[in-house]
């Protein structure tokens, strides 16, 4: 009798925690089902298309393609052009990278408890975020006009020699980083602010009356922890977003002086849209995929470890 | 300046108030020297943006550089911008397209975040990787497959087709997974044993929480697709169906030369929105803050 | 009475069976053009046509930002048999284009249309070499509606403190670098002579340079780039243009905007930015312009950049729509719109009568210069193998380094000689 009872008393608590898990299961996979749906129409099928295109010699309007096997792989392995292209797109991430995020961090830090003048310079911050291309790419070549431009008219005033900032082949990645660091620090800074908004206040009150006084130790103790998931999710997509470059280079550059700002997405704009070689721009797209999706992976395994949550 | 204290328990040194304004004060300068400094560095090409929009064609480009137009040709330009296209049409376009992707990025993404985050499910790594992906993926890849699937369905040039490639914001995934993640396992428990749904629980409790999150990720959201090109103009053949963007092209023309007046004119009209779009969701940031701190 | 209503009841009769008639008939051309801006002349022209064919309608579709776009967008569309009626083919990539859709069917050729109208209507309007620029694989499949050759822009105040006669430029090469070395001595900080070979978007100021001597670019399944001597001189001058004319080695807006300020002597453009150029240069200074520098005055032509519209549709009632629209566009009342929002060469023989353009060439005589060239066009060829756009890239890259001073012209030369043979046998 007792022994039945303990019985029942033990193994209710242990089926309500089963049926809690199924109905985990249940609402996990429904939830996440509407975007597993999209998923796979959107980006699987559509992957499985480039797949299949890697494999021929496929040109658009053709009526006739041919199988190719790892033909298109193996020319890639040794295409100059490529190894060009995949150089230059690792200058400009190892440039825009810690630009974007520290600066943004940084206006997000100095900004998040002003009260006067915050909303003046959080527009102002955010204004590049807004703007359109094809009317910025103009307002930059003029600004950076070596005769005509202001930049360098202020490089005159103090003594130095005129730079051809998007025409000389050692400084038009730098510059074209530049401009990529002016485009997304207002966006990291958003993000930034939003994840300093969600650390609560009362915890800055405690540390105060613990004896952490300075801003720096403040930050260093509590908001950089805290800060944590942002700061992964911040270096993760400003990542990926560098390495996916091209509508710059495409306005304004086109991939020159000399190819030296021929980033990846463009070589392969040019192969599949320029020079027609579908196939080929498709095997192509699947080694900058696997670069990029690599190293974010690799990325988020090692930042998930030190994030708090 | 000050020394950093090595261990909480240890006693601070005493603060004068002398120190503490002269302090106060050094740091208020530092602060706002490097944000001037930076927002200069911001602004110095919409100045030339918003001047160029106001200035006739011969003052445009000149050496002797004045910031301010001999001949004010403002109305010009700006009329000539409005009228000469429709941009007011495209931006209700523009209204449109972003209003509807937003709404079902939301509507599809906050769920799924909140699964990634929260709850343990089958196939939850797998998918996580796959969002991973997604983000890698530029809109190049899937534009011609998607294409040649709605031309085939028959939906080119619909508003439909304009947004269904977007529908889905790994983007938003990624980051509501983010915020959700911190989110105390208690105060869901506590849900659950009060007999609140699953669905309940995201959409009353979790994501009031993130309000910080989904507004700055509306604007995102909206600014992108706002200044969407490249897909609107492969699905697009009526004019009267075009996003912002393609306005401006009319005016940018690389082969008899652009109309650098009404371009600039036109960018001015077509970004201020999106400007209002974000001063009215930064107040959600703020706030965010009395949201938090729920002990 | 009788007689009246008679007359009333046929005449009622004759209007309905003619809206009728007109109903049945009433015709929708689907058009595409490049370059949104061109709207400026598209439309205009396409209400006059419309106001004197009522029974057809022109409805344009959103035009494709550059050519190398409307391409990619007329290939895409020619997959899911979505093509318009109407499509204006940048004249480098016309033969690509209308070889894919000859194979699929799904263009016509204009020759039968052409013929039918008579070799008097002909010979009025078109001149051969004009015909000749919209010809593949000796079929008429294009039939030129914009045109433009590479001419010569100047500053009379900087060539007038150089000791030069504006009203009489020098027609030979040497004898501008000559002159634009004088410019560039008489002031500090502006350059004698931009040539913007090295950042044009394809092969046209490269070739002109070529074919103007009289070199061959391309010949038959060779590419002798103008053979050794031409060859090497165009190199050579390329960077003389750098180390004697003072040339900045920029991109080509930022060049054309120096221009523009007045710290570039003599620049060599296209005529359609004519109109622009004119706008934003206002009263900083007077400019001209001039016919390119020949040397080979025998044999010397320029390579004609532009457009040709091309007829999709099978269907013969719309066909017949789309060839006077066609005749329409390419008429001079229609090239007169073109010439005066732009600055292109008109590319009807009547269109520079003293009916049509005379009274604006007389009032803008810069605007008249292309057209003195219409006697030097020559095809714009692309390279054999169908590689041209990358061909040009790479070729491009050699180009730049030798105005550079990095690679020397003969070098280069051979370089440019093996590379574009191996991208020829790549295909």
């Amino acid at each position: 009798m007792m022994t039945s009872a303990v019985a029942i008393a033990v193994s209710a608590p242990v089926a309500r925690r089963d049926r809690q898990r199924l109905i985990e299961k249940l609402a996990g996979c429904s939830f996440a089902f509407p975007a597993f749906l999209l998923l796979l129409l959107t980006n699987l099928v559509p992957l499985g298309v480039l797949i299949y295109l890697s494999f021929t010699n496929y040109e658009l309007g053709a009526l006739d393609t041919r199988f190719l096997g790892l033909d298109n792989f193996r020319k890639a392995l040794t295409d100059p052009v490529l190894r060009r292209s995949l150089a230059n797109t690792f200058v400009y991430v190892a440039i825009v990278l810690p630009g974007a995020v520290g600066l943004g961090l940084l206006i997000a830090v100095l900004l998040h408890r002003r009260k006067r003048m915050r909303t003046f310079y959080e527009v102002v911050y955010f204004l590049p975020v807004t703007s359109t291309l094809i009317a910025m790419a103009t307002v930059w070549q003029f600004i950076l006009h070596p005769n005509l431009g202001p930049v360098n008219g202020m490089l005159r005033a103090m003594g130095f020699c005129e730079i051809a900032f998007l025409s000389e082949p050692a400084y038009v990645l730098p510059t074209l980083a530049a401009i990529g660091i002016w485009q997304l620090v207002g966006f990291n800074m958003v993000l930034f602010l939003a994840g300093l908004s969600a650390i609560p206040r009362d915890l800055y009150e405690a540390a105060e009356i613990d004896g952490c006084r300075s801003g720096i130790d403040r930050f260093l103790t509590i908001t950089w922890p805290l800060l944590g998931p942002t700061t992964m999710f911040v270096i993760i997509t400003t990542s990926i977003t560098a390495f996916k470059v091209f509508d710059t280079v495409a306005v304004m550059t086109r991939g020159g002086p000399m190819g030296s700002s021929e980033v990846l997405l463009y070589a392969i704009y040019l192969e599949g849209y320029q020079y027609f070689h579908m196939g080929y721009a498709a095997a192509l797209t699947l080694i900058f995929l696997a670069f990029v999706l690599l190293f974010s992976i690799l990325q988020t395994l090692v930042l998930e470890r030190r994030v708090h949550y | 300046m000050d020394t950093t204290l090595t261990s909480p328990t240890q006693t601070a040194r005493p603060v004068t108030p002398i120190g503490a304004l002269a302090r106060r004060t050094a740091t208020l300068f530092v602060v706002h020297g490097i944000l001037i400094v930076g927002a200069a560095f911001i602004l110095l090409p919409f100045v030339w943006m918003l001047i160029t929009s106001i200035k006739s064609p011969a003052e445009i480009f000149a050496v002797d550089f004045s910031l301010w137009p001999k001949h004010f040709n403002a109305v010009e330009n700006y009329g000539f911008a409005l009228q000469k296209v429709p941009l007011l049409r495209f931006a209700a376009n523009g209204v449109i397209v972003c209003t509807g992707i937003l709404l079902i990025q939301l509507l599809v993404a906050v769920p799924c975040a909140y699964a990634l985050a929260k709850l343990r499910f089958p196939g939850r790594s797998a998918l996580f990787a796959l969002v991973l992906m997604g983000l890698c993926i530029p809109i190049q890849v899937p534009a011609l497959p998607l294409y040649m699937g709605l031309a085939q369905v028959g939906l080119l040039n619909t508003y439909f087709a304009i947004m269904m490639p977007f529908f889905l914001s790994v983007f938003a995934i990624f980051l509501f997974r983010q915020f959700f993640k911190s989110y105390p396992d208690e105060i869901i428990h506590a849900a659950r044993l009060d007999g609140m749904s699953e669905f309940e629980i995201v959409w009353l409790i979790v994501v009031p929480s993130a309000w910080p999150a989904i507004a700055a990720f509306s604007v995102f959201s909206i600014v992108a697709h706002w200044n969407d090109l490249y897909w609107p103009l492969i699905v697009i053949s009526d004019t009267h169906l075009a996003t912002p963007p393609l306005g401006m092209m009319f005016f940018a023309d690389a082969e008899t030369g652009s109309n650098y007046g009404a371009l600039t004119a036109a960018a001015t009209v077509l970004t201020a929105p999106l400007v209002i779009a974000f001063l009215i969701a930064r107040r959600r940031f703020i706030e965010g803050i009395t949201m938090t701190g729920i002990k | 009475m009788k007689g009246l209503s008679m007359l009333l009841s046929s005449f009622v009769l004759a209007s309905t069976l003619a809206t009728s008639s007109a109903e049945a008939q009433q015709v929708t051309l689907d058009v595409l053009y490049a370059f949104p801006a061109f709207a400026k002349f598209h439309e205009p022209i396409a209400q006059e046509f419309m106001k004197l064919h009522p029974d057809i309608k022109i409805a344009f579709r959103a035009p494709a930002p550059t050519y190398d776009d409307g391409h990619q967008t007329m290939m895409r569309q020619a997959v899911t048999n979505q093509l318009p009626d109407v499509y204006y083919s940048g004249f480098h990539l016309l033969s690509e284009l209308t070889r894919t859709l000859a194979k699929r069917n799904q263009i016509i050729d204009l020759d039968p249309l052409l013929a039918a109208d008579g070799k008097v209507f002909r010979a009025k309007n078109y001149s051969d070499r004009i015909v000749a620029l919209g010809r593949v694989d000796g079929k008429l499949y294009g039939l030129p509606f914009n045109a433009s050759s590479p001419i010569m822009y100047y500053n009379v105040e900087l060539v007038k403190k150089a000791g030069g006669d504006p009203e009489k430029m020098p027609d030979n090469w040497d004898a501008v670098m000559a002159l634009a070395a004088k410019i560039k001595a008489g002031s500090s900080d502006v350059a004698g002579l931009a040539y913007n070979v090295h950042d044009w978007p394809d092969v046209w100021l490269y070739h002109a340079m070529i074919t103007q001597a009289g070199g061959t670019v391309v010949d038959g399944d060779r590419v002798p780039l103008g053979g050794p001597d031409i060859g090497v001189q165009t190199l050579q001058r390329f960077r003389r243009f750098v180390s004697e004319d003072g040339m900045p080695l920029i991109d080509w807006d930022q060049s054309r905007q120096q221009f523009i300020a007045g710290k570039i002597g003599i620049f060599f453009d296209t005529p359609a930015r004519l109109r622009q150029v004119t706008d934003l240069i206002g009263d900083k200074f007077t400019l001209r312009t001039s016919i390119f520098p020949i040397d080979n005055k025998a044999k010397g032509g320029l390579p004609t950049g532009g457009n040709a519209a091309i007829i999709t549709t099978q269907d013969p009632k719309k066909q017949k729509a789309a060839w006077e629209f066609l005749k329409f566009v390419t008429g001079p009342e229609a090239q007169k719109i073109v010439v005066e929002t732009t600055g292109y060469l008109p590319t009807n023989l009547r269109a520079t009568g003293p009916e049509f353009l005379g009274p604006f060439y007389d009032k803008n005589p810069n605007f008249r210069t292309v057209s003195l060239q219409i006697d030097r066009s020559v095809p714009w060829q692309g390279y054999p193998g169908g590689n041209s756009v990358r061909t040009w890239r790479a070729q491009r890259e050699i180009i730049t380094g030798i105005m550079r001073g990095e690679i020397e012209a003969k070098a280069g030369y051979d370089r440019l000689l093996k590379e574009t043979a191996d991208l020829m046998k790549s295909q």
